[in-house]
């Protein structure tokens, strides 16, 4: 029943506009695949061309081995949560599960008993008799997922879910796809703009960006080795500095920054390349009061309170950057400081372009 | 969407669009025929039919008629009507349901009977001239047109905005006319529109409400039709159809075409 | 205290602002016809002296009856092709779709008497379709098409047509699409879609469509008057007869009273229904 899916250098325009460009995707079978970016970053493009509501201009769609390229999406097979949830406003939350069964040519007591047992998993039998409009988003949350799963597709997509729910609810649901989706080892894929969402329900996740693939990755990976700098700001490196190697003793490198000095190791980072951009979160640089600290020079600017520390915007020769401080010793805008970036928590990024 | 129609389904689609459009071909076509019957294709091209319009004193009458009734009435109904349109708007809780609906009354009863019925209670009954009596009827025929394109228009105006205004220092009066109106501005103009045609075109009311020497250009229309059958009508119909389309190019130019399907 | 007094005079800032309209439309709309109406009532032969002599002539009961199947079938027929046409119309791609939306508002905005009169030069006995059927030998003398239920029919549907392409058109494009993507990734193919799920939920607007539909037509006074004659005389021309030629002034009134008793309790009755199976309401 669980069956892998394979995209094949999808390419796909809207009018003249290109929105997806030479996409391959390798989701195994099983396997739960977040597709996570900002708005029209073609995560949902490529959501609905599986499920057949756009075609590509080039390329192919596969599942388990059957091309669903040219298929019409009533016989592809897929179960699919809407952002909306989609109910049928004209029939009972039964109806509403029983509807795929009733077009797979179910009899009526088969489609009920399905149906009924679909909704006892879901939480919601007290419900089966009301219309959609009576329920509360979680209640239709749960409606969509049961209608999506009852007809055990061999794949599930998830078009955010969540995204209409508020935020304890959202957790909540987020942990009970999850626990559904592990139950039936459906191969999943799902659509959404939250990070932590993505990252906290997914086996592998998917960066988009302006209709590219930018890394496609466990969340571990995703997290602490970015591949590029648009994968790097967005799980959150802020500060990039671009560096040029100016020595280097086996594994130890040094490279220079405006002003500043800096002694790697490679066994941290594998292999630094001559030209490289420093990536760090602005927990990885450590503000330090020592003049002679080996470290960025730089002037803080605004102060703001994050509870678990002060965060300081701090002009650089190497440009501005945000550094985290400790809360024992607040400075003053103005001081002058040493900004030591601390290796764990610091990445290596190819240098691109120009730039 | 990319599940298109069935085949058959746009067949009979453009049956239906042939079906609405050639009446109207055939009427500018027999406007343009230079022979003293009607007919079609036109035999010989000549707009002497058009000049005809104009050497018919009842033609030329109603004409005038018409468009002032229409004038008239369409700012009357707009003066009474923005107001209503505003307070059923901005008053929502304080004011009853009733009233919305009372304003939609003039399209809920059959014109026909509203027509009569001023007859009887307005010229017959209490002597007043026929004039006022169109006008008082043609008022009120379009004024649910202008009540609902406004309160649609203000169905999206965010009235906290006016409360800035107000928080701002400017009187309620004056914030009506420089934050409330020139957000609708694009309602009122679309009220007036339809609120026109709709009074040039009207039958059933005016239909009562003629007299010696007062009629309205389609009731003319009318007379005329049931006694001769030459392209006069014609070409009136297609001087109708010009004022029309010159309506919707200034429609189109100010707000965009689709905006009338609403 | 404060926010009560605000409260009033914002509710009669409200009633102060809509007086006048208020006041026009009971003061020449209610009042005159409510006047119409309660007028039947009052007749010196007995309080329903005037309804017992429409209703025991022949003539006037067919006439009634006539108006009722005019209007029936013309809203039979305008929502069957008013339905095609508008789903046509929902999935036309941007540009097409606002052309073949106005080219729907522009009859509409064509005076009825005009529309009327085109069908009079379509359907007249030396009319184009009559030449046409003699030229291509299909008929050996012209037809007698005017003055019949069918010309009227045909004129009532090309008023209504374009009303009713654009009233589903708005009512199509408010079901959600994912509602009916959902029911394909469900499996529904295309005609399962329709039945299942389209369908249903066009049903409320099919319903408003219709009344919009039926009132018109059994209203209509200038397309019966031109097309039909006084062969298919209707209630709109009867009462206009009555009124003008006979000045039969009660038996116009029982006419006006029986017409607008039926248009608002169809309307009333129907929106109620619409209103009842809306799925979409809540």
């Amino acid at each position: 029943m669980t069956q892998p899916l394979d995209l094949q250098s999808i390419s796909a325009h809207y009018g003249t506009t290109k929105v997806l460009e030479d996409l391959s995707l390798s989701v195994q079978a099983g396997e739960l695949v977040s597709l996570l970016g900002a708005s029209g970053c073609g995560k949902t493009t490529t959501l609905r061309l599986i499920a057949g509501f756009l075609s590509p201009t080039t390329g192919s769609i596969t599942l388990g081995g059957r091309d669903l390229t040219r298929l019409p999406p009533h016989k592809r097979d897929i179960g699919l949560v809407f952002q909306n949830y989609a109910l049928f406003p004209h029939l009972s939350v039964l109806d509403n599960v029983a509807f795929g069964l009733k077009q797979r040519g179910l009899g009526s007591t088969e489609r009920r008993k399905r149906a009924m047992g679909m909704l006892e998993r879901v939480g919601l039998t007290p419900l089966a008799d009301r219309s959609p409009g009576a329920l509360s988003g979680g209640q239709k949350q749960r409606v969509a997922l049961a209608r999506a799963l009852v007809i055990e597709p061999p794949l599930l997509m998830f078009d955010e879910p969540l995204s209409n729910l508020d935020a304890k609810l959202r957790v909540d649901m987020r942990v009970e796809i999850r626990q559904l989706q592990r139950a039936n080892g459906t191969t999943s894929v799902y659509v959404t703009h939250d990070q932590e969402e993505a990252f906290s329900i997914s086996d592998r996740v998917a960066i988009m960006n302006a209709g590219r693939l930018m890394q496609f990755d466990r969340p571990e990976v995703l997290y602490r080795r970015p591949a590029n700098t648009f994968v790097a700001r967005f799980v959150g490196f802020e500060n990039i500095i671009p560096f040029k190697v100016t020595a280097r003793d086996g594994a130890a490198v040094a490279a220079e920054t405006a002003g500043m000095t800096l002694h790697l190791s490679q066994a941290g980072f594998g292999s630094i390349p001559d030209s490289f951009l420093l990536a760090t979160r602005p927990d990885g640089l450590a503000v330090s009061t020592d003049p002679d600290a080996e470290g960025l020079p730089a002037q803080l600017g605004l102060r703001t309170y994050l509870g678990r520390a002060y965060q300081y915007q701090c002009e650089t020769p190497a440009g501005r950057v945000v550094a985290n401080g400790s809360l024992t010793t607040p400075l003053e805008a103005g001081t002058r400081v040493k900004l030591v970036p601390v290796p764990e928590q610091c990445t290596i990024l190819p240098a691109e372009g120009a730039h | 969407m990319s599940d298109r129609p069935h085949p058959i389904l746009v067949g009979v689609a453009a049956l239906v669009y042939l079906f609405l459009m050639v009446p109207l071909v055939i009427v500018v076509g027999a406007a343009l025929s230079d022979t003293t019957y009607l007919t079609f294709p036109p035999k010989g091209l000549s707009l002497r039919w058009f000049e005809n319009i104009f050497e018919i004193s009842a033609f030329r009458r109603t004409i005038v008629t018409s468009l002032q009734i229409a004038f008239l009435g369409t700012l009357i109904a707009l003066l009474i009507g923005i107001p209503a349109a505003y307070a059923l708007n901005r008053f929502r809780v304080e004011l009853p349901n009733w009233l919305g609906t009372l304003f939609v009354l003039p399209i809920l009863v059959p014109e026909i009977v509203f027509g009569f019925a001023l007859l009887k209670s307005l010229t017959a009954g209490a002597g007043v001239p026929i004039f006022a009596a169109l006008l008082i009827g043609h008022t009120l025929l379009v004024l649910p047109y202008v009540v609902r394109v406004i309160s649609a228009s203000l169905a999206s105006f965010d009235f906290s905005i006016e409360e800035a205004a107000i928080s701002l220092g400017s009187a309620p009066v004056k914030t009506f006319f420089t934050i409330v109106l020139p957000n609708v501005r694009a309602g009122v103009i679309a009220a007036f529109i339809l609120a026109f045609i709709t009074s040039l075109n009207d039958v059933s009311v005016s239909l009562f409400l003629t007299g010696p020497g007062i009629s309205t250009l389609p009731i003319q229309i009318l007379a005329h039709v049931e006694q001769f059958f030459d392209p006069t009508v014609a070409s009136v119909s297609v001087l109708l159809m010009f004022l029309t389309v010159a309506v919707m190019a200034v429609v189109e130019r100010t707000l965009g075409l689709t905006f009338l399907a609403k | 205290m404060i926010s009560r007094r605000f409260r009033r005079r914002d509710g009669a800032t409200g009633w102060a602002l809509s007086a006048p309209a208020t006041l026009a439309v009971i003061g020449f709309l209610v009042v005159p016809i409510g006047a119409v109406i309660a007028g039947t009532f009052m007749d010196p032969r007995g309080i329903f002296a005037p309804y017992l002599s429409y209703f025991n002539s022949g003539f006037r009961t067919t006439v009634l009856f006539r108006t009722l199947q005019i209007a029936a079938l013309t809203t039979i027929i305008s929502l069957i092709f008013g339905f095609m046409t508008a789903y046509v119309v929902a999935r036309a791609p941007g540009r097409l779709k606002s052309l073949l939306i106005v080219a729907a508002v522009f009859p509409l905005l064509t005076g009825v008497v005009v529309r009327a009169f085109a069908w009079l030069i379509i359907l007249g006995r030396n009319g184009i379709l009559n030449q046409t059927l003699l030229a291509l030998g299909v008929t050996s003398e012209p037809l007698e098409m005017l003055y019949t239920q069918g010309a009227v029919i045909v004129g009532m549907v090309y008023l209504f047509v374009p009303l009713m392409v654009l009233s589903l058109v708005g009512v199509l494009e408010n079901i959600p699409r994912d509602v009916l993507q959902a029911s394909s990734s469900l499996g529904a193919s295309p005609l399962a879609t329709f039945w299942q799920v389209l369908l249903p939920l066009a049903v409320p607007g099919l319903i408003v469509g219709a009344v919009l539909v039926f009132t018109g037509s059994f209203t209509a006074y200038a397309t019966p008057q031109l097309l039909g004659g006084e062969r298919q005389t209707v209630l709109a021309t009867l009462l206009h007869q009555r009124a003008m030629v006979a000045f039969d002034w009660v038996g116009a009134s029982t006419i006006a009273a029986i017409m607008t008793v039926i248009t608002i309790t169809i309307v009333l009755a129907m929106s109620h229904i619409a209103r009842r199976i809306n799925p979409m309401a809540t």
